[in-house]
């Protein structure tokens, strides 16, 4: 018995040395959580309650200030505002410019991220070099800086339509289109999708793409089976964030797009500002916000599987 | 440029192979028989992987041809060679099963689904690995990794396996097992094989002849046996067993002065108290126990021999007498007598 | 020798190299000409559609922007409160980042999901939720409300990036130090710290273009009272001539520009890519 008895005390120490450093750990990690949920977490859900007609607390001075404000009428709200939105004549335009935006810029962003990285990892040389350091230019740009740089460049007097005519072609008017939004977007997802993805890529290495090789596979068998499920983890998240960045974006789509029907980030801003309706404005944010919900959901699902694969689960 | 031998098996003709501006591989010759196990053996860095890439069609030589049973193979990309590797690292696909590791290179040549599955079975049979077919590389421990790449390269029913330090993961037990396993499926199967290996033990004990490596040349090739009795430089003897060196001469079972490199393997060194003919007095200086034999280091007054002895052990600081059994004697490094 | 290595792909097919230089073609001018355009306009005088070169070149748009005594105000209260906001990040993210690397602590993963989910609330809307809370704090048009808006832009790559980078530091490194005799301070400074540098500089770097170039939550919080340089594109692309837009465009990617070519290595080295895998 006397022997097994140091053996427990050692193992307890343990024990509490490792709940005293998660304890340690939890603390540390607050600062930025209290920020978060203050100022994310608790302005969203008072948001949440102000879109169902609770206008009072925290919603008093919004209520009184903005302008066709539903007010509760059952005990846990109303609908008021959503059914506002849904019917408004705008919103079934701006969500589709928004969702066709997103899909589309995204799934070009991605293409063109697989394409490149892709290139550099099976074939290598100086032209995939220059193409990938080419495609991180945008991430030396601010966002506004890069709408009114595209902004000009597409505009009716800008440079292609200025090089375009001495080729005798008419080059259309891109600027203030849901094409020019397109075009603004994918500019900017560009240089993460492609850092997210050449890495994943990079990070698979030599030997498995040689056995496969060795096996006999071929170059579009190998990126099928071996290159791209190897760096799936990546490239679903690279696309995640790409779609969820450019489903929320503001200022791309105000310098670039159409008045109407535009996405809904800029028409958020409107009703919020110009139109003086800030519950129709929320209700829109929360639409937006189901939607990169969904999106958020397949990249967890993608972590979760990268870790189940390496045995982390 | 030498003549190409018309012949079955694997030819390789003045291979040379610059990398990063050195020569690693040096106007290399080898000729591997049909059927044969055949290990590249040297130390780190002396081009035994470029070799092996290069017979697999990752590295296309320089100069020089490869050529696989009388078929010129030089150019020829890894996925068109009838040859199969398995990589130090195992390198299985952590995303697919064990049964898909081993299907895939009969999926890329497009067999018929019971075939695959037949073939795969059989595969996993011939290393056990049948109750693991559905486990994901990472839930098998690293010998059963090894013998599903194994298995990955048998299925393939290569013209030549080749082996990349097969073993250099496993602890010492599994490695003298799995050696032995796959020693014993290359008969079987009677499959032209090339091993890369730095573990002369290995080397000795599962190849029907050795190829000694130094600095991207092949030193000596020759059965485990004769580079045993007889390595033809000194090289090669220090690499392949213990030596003692002694610099003088030999003659009549002593050692006399002179210039050249006198080398005596330990277990040719006898010590017994009375004095036979051709034996010397020496001392014992000290005695290392070494599982099944002893380590004895003895001397003479102007040399240090070592002898393992495994019956009649001597204590530290007896005097006897000392006789040589066997002696190889090197003039610039070339063997020139074995006495 | 025509033989060659890594004979992985063919790319001897001249209608492949052509249509790949094509390609590179199509992309530079995508990336590239947009940039150059704007850049240009920032020393031409005037430039008639569809003239191939502008009518004249000129300073004057240098001098004018320089000059602006509002324009310069934004550029000061730029440079002013990025490098405040990044200092509070650094101090508020940091220990959260280490914790979220090194220790298993209960909800962890909670913490590193929640900040995700936090990003995925469209921007805009988020600022519009907080305009209620900023009027009752009464934070609107101060720089404190700026401050904590920008704040809120760059959690996710402080904490995420140097989240990995300190997960990535090997434990038997740390541990050969302290079998060396150096303290556990020590051994966090000269070791932990030092490993996790490149990663940490990344997160700096993204931090502060992410604040410096923040214009949504700052308009709507600092207009009319304060503007910074994002901020004043808004207001000065409405009013002004293209060319004072477009110097005003140099001026603000300086900044940018030096940061990203300071860090540029680890950046393309992978260590933002790192970050945005949860482990
Ligand atoms: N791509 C390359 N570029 C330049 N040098 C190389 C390259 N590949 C290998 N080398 C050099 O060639 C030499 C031989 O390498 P190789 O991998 O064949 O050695 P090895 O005999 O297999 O050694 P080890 O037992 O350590 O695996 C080494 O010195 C190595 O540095
Ligand atoms: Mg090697």
């Amino acid at each position: 018995m006397t022997t097994v008895k140091p053996v427990v005390v050692a193992e307890s120490l343990e024990a509490r040395k490792a709940s005293r450093l998660s304890v340690l750990g939890f603390f540390m990690a607050l600062p930025p959580m209290l920020l978060v949920i203050c100022f994310v977490g608790a302005p969203i859900l008072i948001a949440f309650t102000f879109s169902l007609g609770w206008t009072t607390g925290p919603n008093r001075v919004v209520s009184i200030i903005g302008q066709e404000i539903h007010k509760k009428d059952q005990w846990w709200g109303t609908f008021g505002a959503y059914k506002d939105v849904f019917h408004d004549s705008r919103f079934p335009g701006d969500l589709r410019t928004t969702l066709l935006v997103t899909l589309i810029s995204t799934t070009l962003v991605l293409t063109m991220a697989l394409g490149i990285g892709i290139y550099q990892r099976m074939i290598g040389g100086r032209i995939a070099s220059i193409m990938t350091i080419l495609t991180l230019v945008p991430l030396f740009v601010p966002v506004v800086i890069a709408s009114w740089a595209i902004h000009t460049f597409y505009a009716g007097d800008g440079f292609m339509r200025t090089l375009m005519s001495h080729f005798g072609i008419d080059f259309p008017t891109l600027t203030s289109t849901s094409t020019a939004i397109a075009i603004g977007t994918i500019w900017t997802s560009l240089p993460f999708a492609i850092l997210m993805v050449t890495s994943g890529l990079q990070s698979v290495p030599d030997a498995l793409i040689e056995t496969a090789q060795d096996a006999g596979a071929g170059f579009f068998r190998i990126i099928r089976t071996v290159l791209i499920p190897l760096a799936l983890t990546p490239i679903v998240i690279a696309g995640t964030f790409t779609a969820i960045g450019i489903m929320g974006s503001f200022t791309i789509p105000l310098f670039l797009g159409p008045n109407q029907p535009t996405m809904l980030g800029v028409e958020i801003s409107n009703f919020f500002g110009s139109y003086n309706r800030p519950q129709q404005s929320i209700v829109m944010a929360f639409i937006v916000f189901a939607a990169a919900s969904g999106i958020a959901f397949i990249y967890i699902w993608a972590n979760v599987r990268s870790a189940k694969q390496s045995g982390r689960i | 440029m030498a003549e190409v031998v018309q012949q079955d098996g694997l030819v390789l003709n003045g291979l040379t192979k610059i990398l990063g501006g050195r020569v690693i591989i040096d106007d290399l010759h080898l000729v591997v028989n049909k059927g044969e196990m055949v290990s590249l053996l040297g130390p780190s860095g002396c081009g035994k992987t470029t070799t092996l890439r290069m017979i697999a069609g990752f590295l296309i030589p320089d100069k020089g041809d490869i050529l696989l049973d009388g078929k010129d193979v030089t150019t020829l990309g890894p996925e068109k060679r009838p040859s199969a590797m398995v990589f130090q690292n195992y390198a299985l696909w952590p995303h697919m099963t064990v049964f898909n590791n081993v299907a895939y290179p009969l999926k890329v040549r497009k067999m018929q689904k019971p075939e695959i599955e037949k073939r795969v079975h059989d595969a996993l049979g011939l290393v056990n690995l049948m109750h693991h077919k559905d486990s994901r590389p990472g839930q098998i421990s690293g010998g059963e990794q090894q013998r599903v790449a194994l298995a990955r390269a048998l299925v393939q029913e290569p013209d030549i396996l080749l082996l990349d330090e097969p073993l250099s993961n496993l602890d010492a037990k599994l490695r003298v097992k799995v050696r032995e396993d796959i020693r014993e499926l290359q008969r079987r199967l009677g499959i032209t094989t090339v091993i890369v290996t730095h573990d002369q033990d290995e080397a000795l004990s599962i190849s029907d002849r050795i190829a000694v490596m130094n600095n991207g040349k092949i030193e000596q090739f020759s059965t485990p046996q004769e580079l045993y009795d007889r390595p033809e430089t000194e090289y090669v003897a220090n690499f392949i067993g213990s030596l003692n060196h002694v610099t003088g001469g030999y003659a009549d079972g002593q050692i006399v002065p002179g210039s050249d490199v006198v080398g005596i393997r330990p277990e040719d060194v006898h010590f017994s108290n009375e004095q036979v003919s051709g034996s010397f007095p020496a001392t014992v200086e000290l005695v290392v126990p070494r599982g099944h034999f002893c380590e004895v280091y003895l001397k003479r007054a102007d040399v240090e021999l070592r002898a393992f002895i495994s019956a009649n052990v001597p204590t530290a600081g007896k005097q006897g007498f000392a006789r040589i059994g066997k002696a190889l004697v090197y003039h610039d490094g070339k063997l020139i007598r074995v006495a | 020798m025509a033989r060659k290595d890594k004979a992985r792909v063919k790319t001897s097919n001249p209608l492949v190299k052509v249509l790949l230089v094509i390609f590179m073609i199509c992309m530079a001018i995508f990336i590239l000409g947009p940039l150059v355009w704007l850049g240009v306009h920032a020393f031409v005088t005037n430039w008639t559609y569809p003239n191939l070169t502008p009518d004249g070149w000129t300073l004057h748009w240098w001098t004018k922007v320089l000059d602006d005594s509002a324009l310069e105000a934004a550029i000061r209260n730029s440079l002013i409160i990025s490098p405040i906001v990044v200092l509070c990040s650094m101090v508020i993210c940091l220990p959260a980042a280490y914790a979220a690397g090194r220790m298993n602590y209960a909800g962890r993963k909670t913490f590193l999901i929640g900040m995700f989910a936090a990003n995925s609330f469209p921007k805009i809307g988020l600022f519009a939720s907080i305009a209620t809370l900023y009027y009752a704090l009464n934070l609107m048009g101060t720089v404190f409300g700026i401050i904590i808006i920008q704040l809120l832009g760059t959690i996710i790559y402080m904490t995420w990036i140097p989240a990995a980078a300190f997960a990535a530091v090997p434990r038997n490194l740390e541990e050969a130090a302290r079998d060396a005799g150096a303290s556990k301070f020590r051994v966090f400074r000269t070791i932990t710290l030092r490993m996790a540098m490149p990663g940490i500089l990344v997160a700096i770097v993204m931090s502060f273009l992410a604040s410096f170039d923040e214009a949504q939550g700052t308009y709507l919080v600092g207009a009319p009272a304060i503007f910074t340089m994002p901020t004043e594109m808004y207001s000065l692309v409405q009013n002004y001539p293209i060319q004072v837009a477009a110097v005003f465009s140099l001026l603000l990617a300086i900044p940018s520009v030096l940061l990203i070519s300071l860090a540029r290595k680890h950046i393309v080295g992978g260590q933002l890519a790192e970050g945005f895998q949860i482990k």
